[in-house]
């Protein structure tokens, strides 16, 4: 085998998710409502693991790792985070019209835009779920939508030749599995803690960035199939799960705050730890 | 040509059965929605040996069992199962088909709606049924600060996975009976592109915090390490365990294993104290499931204040202290 | 909203914030009580180039632009002003005197290990003697041979505790006014060379401030860092950078206190209400925000100047002084928002305001810096 043969090169892609970044919700307190416009956007923490794992195989094989996203024009920055963090390409997938989609349409962009722009792939990983919409379901359609085995909620891998041997805890089983390549991972965030930003790297990113962005005229996709109009899923309502708590606000001094959690709330304490907390005469 | 009876189905799930009741659980809640639309409750088992299941599936309120037995299905399979299911789902054409969101489950889900190009909704809490006869699916996001409310319009069948715990299963009945449809192992199934080399049960871990009934939670308002250690008093008298967010095990102040969150521990106590949480995403992820939420903060206005049955706006601390000093009052040996 | 000129700003923003909260915040509070310099963390601050911010990428820096720069240590220093201390005097007046005015042998044997942090640097003008002035440097290095030899002091030397190849500003040439003294690349354990005890501060207390002792220390001729005589040169333009890093040390500092008071301030109640709904605190929160950006401005134009080329010396000063009064002002006032907690050493607020005050004292007091603008306005072509 010669040097610097490139089909014995490990040629990986990771989708990329921008989501809010969520610390601190800009609640509306009257009516519990959330301004999800008013947050930063950040890589998805699954996402990342994903990056991160793809890097290490990358230091441990000759790799080639593709970042691609789907988002608005702001989604940009993670790609350039990911080339920062180390990633060689990207991939931008931005069009108004493909806003609004569930996970049936995305899967099915993001497997277009994979086979028009980096068909000879052998491994795709993903995040394992994302921190807004919490689906989960994205990387398995991608894997299904381009007929190539999948696993979810992978814990540790190693590629071996044109196989991938996976670790993952399912249903309380720990199990070891083989899968042939190509194939897609979706990766949890257990093991693979991503690693931090170099500055160098950051510099890099925005120098000449390797970052190609194409709409949905560029994937030859009908505007029917994609974004809100293509979802088979459609989103009735949004609304704030604390809605329906009473959300008793108890203020003043710690001690008269205490008795006076145990007058309104001795039972409902009470009956979990099956003691009677009245007070004592 | 005969008109198919509307009909609800459930995934066989019953890998890990015993810890595992989502498919009862998804068997019950399929009644209740059946009566609504009048459809018959139908659940599927691949598998081998698989007897004491679809009996199992029967006594706790299934109609109808379609049950594909063979050696060859001895392990749970994607590739295999998916191709059996998008057989059945063509043939018989049910409304809508649930699938507990175990790992399995959650992997088979999406790639099944996904060849039948139908809509998914994944991890839902809440399943109704409108006046349109549609699925209404509720499903949490945002660490389960936000809840969605989806439907699949047109596409067909309505999918959902649904999370553990959600519903309650109809109790175990002896004389239930129901149909049970055999079906044949097709000749011509994809040969598995993922082999499993080895599967060991997971020893059941301590699962002490995950199961506990009361948990007490700490943050970095909580001021230091030696205030945060008073947490430990109030848990014991309370008998429960004690949880952390990430900045406190990284002061150290809290060991590892106390670490609860999106990446990290999952708990689900009837009785939830937090104490000097702001409530950050990655570690409300791992509260969704509480119950009753007592939380202390100065900030009236952090996240964890806003999701709480109870909020307490005061010094963490001293609220921890006074409420030992209460509680110890109040329970008589 | 932060300030970010552009997407790779605020990506840089981003980056070291969370590298900053998550491995010093923790531990800002206890390096600041126990005075220890946190290896730990600078043994992660290696890889990601924070010692090669604005090295150039062949001697193995991050060649980043001069307000990238800034806002790295604005964001160290939002969390721990002694190790944006750390990180800005190494960058500046420890690393560029060399990558400006070294000869390319010196460049390729000193600057790698400086980009790659396994050698801290230092500079040491201040003496027991001399400060703003650096016509009262007393320490000299005398010819002799192939080499020199130094002999002197040098006090509150930022990293002094562990720097390895400090830069010494010494008298060559009594005798030559303006041209009497010159710069010399010491290393580590070179004989004659020591560290002194390290200092007892007020604040920047997890820095190894200490003196450096030079007993007749000879280090080779090689290691003069420009000319014989280039030294007030070199030490002036050394200062000009190391302005714009202090400017933006206290932009950090500063914005630290103002976030930290915004949060206190809506959550403690008086009166029933959270202070923050009083008049009184609102304009003390309006002004530290509004001097806060306006300081952030002045530290940027600065970067930009000298990314084009320009001189900033008067542009650095401005920055440097308005900054530097900010901080302090800003984190006084987030003291006495905070109340008696601002004042107890359980809080952080007092370690912004112990922090801040330094930056109106080192690398040229306010008063030094009055100088350097009101000379260059003087000077100026109307």
């Amino acid at each position: 085998m010669r040097a610097g043969d490139t089909t014995k090169m490990l040629k990986m892609i990771v989708c990329i998710k921008q989501v809010p970044m969520v610390s601190e919700l800009p609640w509306d307190p009257k009516t519990g409502v959330l301004t999800r416009d008013a947050a930063e956007g950040m890589m998805n923490p699954a996402c990342k693991s994903a990056l991160e794992a793809a890097l290490r195989l990358k230091e441990e094989h000759n790799g080639q790792i593709t970042a691609i996203t789907m988002g608005p024009p702001m989604a940009m920055e993670v790609l350039h985070e990911a080339l920062a963090m180390g990633a060689d390409r990207c991939l931008m997938l931005s069009d108004p019209k493909m806003a609004g989609a569930d996970t049936q349409v995305t899967s099915f962009t993001l497997a277009r835009a994979i086979e028009i722009f980096c068909s000879d792939y052998d491994l795709i990983l993903c995040g394992c779920h994302t921190s807004d919409s919490e689906t989960a379901q994205v990387g398995p359609q991608i894997a299904e939508e381009l007929d190539i085995p999948s696993a979810a909620y992978v814990e540790n891998l190693s590629v071996k030749g044109k196989t991938i041997r996976i670790e993952r805890i399912a249903d309380h089983f720990l199990e070891t599995l083989e899968m042939d390549l190509p194939g897609l991972v979706t990766v949890t965030t257990g093991h693979f803690t991503p690693r931090y930003i170099p500055i160098g790297g950051l510099q890099d990113a925005f120098g000449e960035p390797n970052i190609l962005t194409v709409g949905a005229h560029d994937l030859s996709l009908d505007e029917n199939t994609i974004g809100l109009k293509g979802s088979p899923t459609k989103i009735l309502e949004v609304f704030s799960s604390t809605a329906g708590k009473k959300n008793v606000v108890l203020t003043g001094a710690p001690k008269k705050i205490v008795e006076e959690l145990f007058k309104r709330f001795d039972d409902t304490i009470g009956s979990v730890i099956r003691k009677d907390l009245k007070a004592v005469k | 040509m005969e008109r198919k009876k509307r009909s609800i189905w459930v995934f066989g799930d019953y890998r890990n059965y015993f810890q595992n009741r989502v498919t009862l659980q998804l068997i019950s809640r399929a009644n209740d929605l059946a009566k609504i639309i009048g459809a018959e409750v139908c659940v599927t088992v691949f598998g081998h040996d698989t007897d004491e299941w679809v009996g199992e599936y029967i006594a706790h309120g299934a109609m109808k069992v379609y049950v594909c037995d063979h050696p060859d299905l001895k392990f749970y399979s994607n590739d295999v199962y998916i191709t059996l299911m998008e057989r059945l789902v063509r043939r018989y054409e049910p409304e809508i088909l649930l699938v507990g969101a175990t790992t399995f489950g959650r992997e088979f889900a999406p790639r099944l709606a996904k060849r039948l190009k139908t809509g998914l909704t994944a991890d839902c809490i809440g399943l109704d049924i409108n006046e349109d006869g549609i699925l209404i699916q509720t499903a949490p996001a945002f660490g389960g600060n936000l809840l969605t409310k989806i439907v699949t319009p047109e596409r067909r069948p309505q999918m959902a996975t649904v999370r553990p715990g959600t519903f309650q299963e109809i109790p175990h009945n002896y004389h239930a009976t129901g149909e049970i449809v055999p079906v044949p192992l097709p000749e011509d199934l994809p040969k598995d592109r993922i082999r499993l080399i080895s599967s060991e049960r997971q020893p059941s871990r301590e699962q002490k915090l995950e199961d506990a009934a009361v948990v007490v939670c700490g943050g970095r308002g909580m001021g230091s390490r030696k205030k945060f250690k008073n947490l430990y008093e109030l848990a014991r008298v309370l008998g429960g365990e004690v949880g952390a967010t990430r900045p406190v095990v990284y002061s150290k102040w809290a060991e590892d294993e106390t670490l609860v969150g999106q990446a990290d521990k999952h708990i689900k106590p009837k009785v939830l104290f937090s104490f000097g949480i702001s409530g950050a995403i990655q570690h409300t992820a791992g509260i969704k499931d509480a119950g009753f939420i007592i939380a202390v903060n100065k900030n009236p206005n952090a996240v964890m204040m806003k999701m709480a049955d109870v909020a307490i706006v005061a010094d963490a601390g001293q609220v921890c202290t006074a409420l030992i000093r209460e509680l110890k009052k109040r329970i008589r040996s | 909203m932060v300030f970010n000129a552009c997407m790779k700003h605020k990506l840089v923003r981003k980056s070291v914030r969370e590298f900053a909260e998550a491995e010093l915040g923790p531990i800002a509070h206890e390096i600041d009580r126990e005075a220890r310099f946190p290896l730990e963390v600078v043994e992660k601050m290696r890889s990601l180039n924070f010692f090669g911010l604005q090295v150039p990428k062949k001697y193995g820096g991050a060649a980043a632009d001069s307000i990238s720069y800034a806002i790295a240590v604005e964001e160290i220093s939002r969390v721990s002003g002694a190790m944006g201390l750390c990180i800005t005097v190494h960058n500046s007046v420890g690393i560029y005197p060399i990558l400006k005015y070294g000869t390319e042998e010196q460049k390729q044997r000193f600057v790698p290990k400086l980009a790659r942090g396994e050698h801290i640097g230092a500079f040491c003008l201040t003496e027991a003697n001399a400060g703003s002035d650096a016509g009262g440097v007393e320490t000299n290095a005398v010819r002799d041979g192939d080499g020199y030899v130094i002999n002197g002091t040098k006090i509150f030397v930022t990293n002094g505790g562990v720097c390895s190849t400090p830069l010494i500003f010494a008298v060559t040439n009594p005798d030559k006014p303006g041209r009497s003294a010159s710069v010399f690349i010491v290393e580590k354990g070179t004989p004659g060379f020591s560290v002194g005890e390290i200092e007892d501060l007020c604040g920047m207390r997890a820095n190894p401030v200490s003196s450096l002792f030079f007993e007749d220390c000879r280090v080779p001729k090689e290691n003069l860092l420009g000319a014989e005589g280039d030294g007030l040169k070199i030490g002036l333009n050394a200062l000009d950078t190391g302005r714009i890093g202090i400017g933006a040390q206290a932009v950090g500092i500063a914005q630290a206190a103002l976030e930290a008071s915004v949060k206190y301030s809506k959550e403690r109640q008086q009166f029933r209400k959270p202070i923050a709904s009083f008049q009184s605190i609102q304009n003390l929160l309006a002004d530290m925000a509004t001097e806060i950006d306006a300081a952030r401005l002045l530290v940027y134009r600065a970067c930009a100047a000298k990314d084009a080329g320009l001189d900033f010396g008067k542009e650095a000063a401005m920055a440097k002084l308005y900054a530097s009064t900010v901080a302090s002002r800003v984190t006084g006032n987030a003291m006495q928002i905070h109340g008696g907690y601002g004042y107890s050493r359980e809080y952080d607020v007092e370690r912004f305001f112990r922090d801040a005050k330094v930056t109106e004292i080192y690398e040229g007091t306010s008063e030094v810096q009055r100088m350097v603008i009101s000379k260059a306005i003087l000077t100026e072509p109307i």
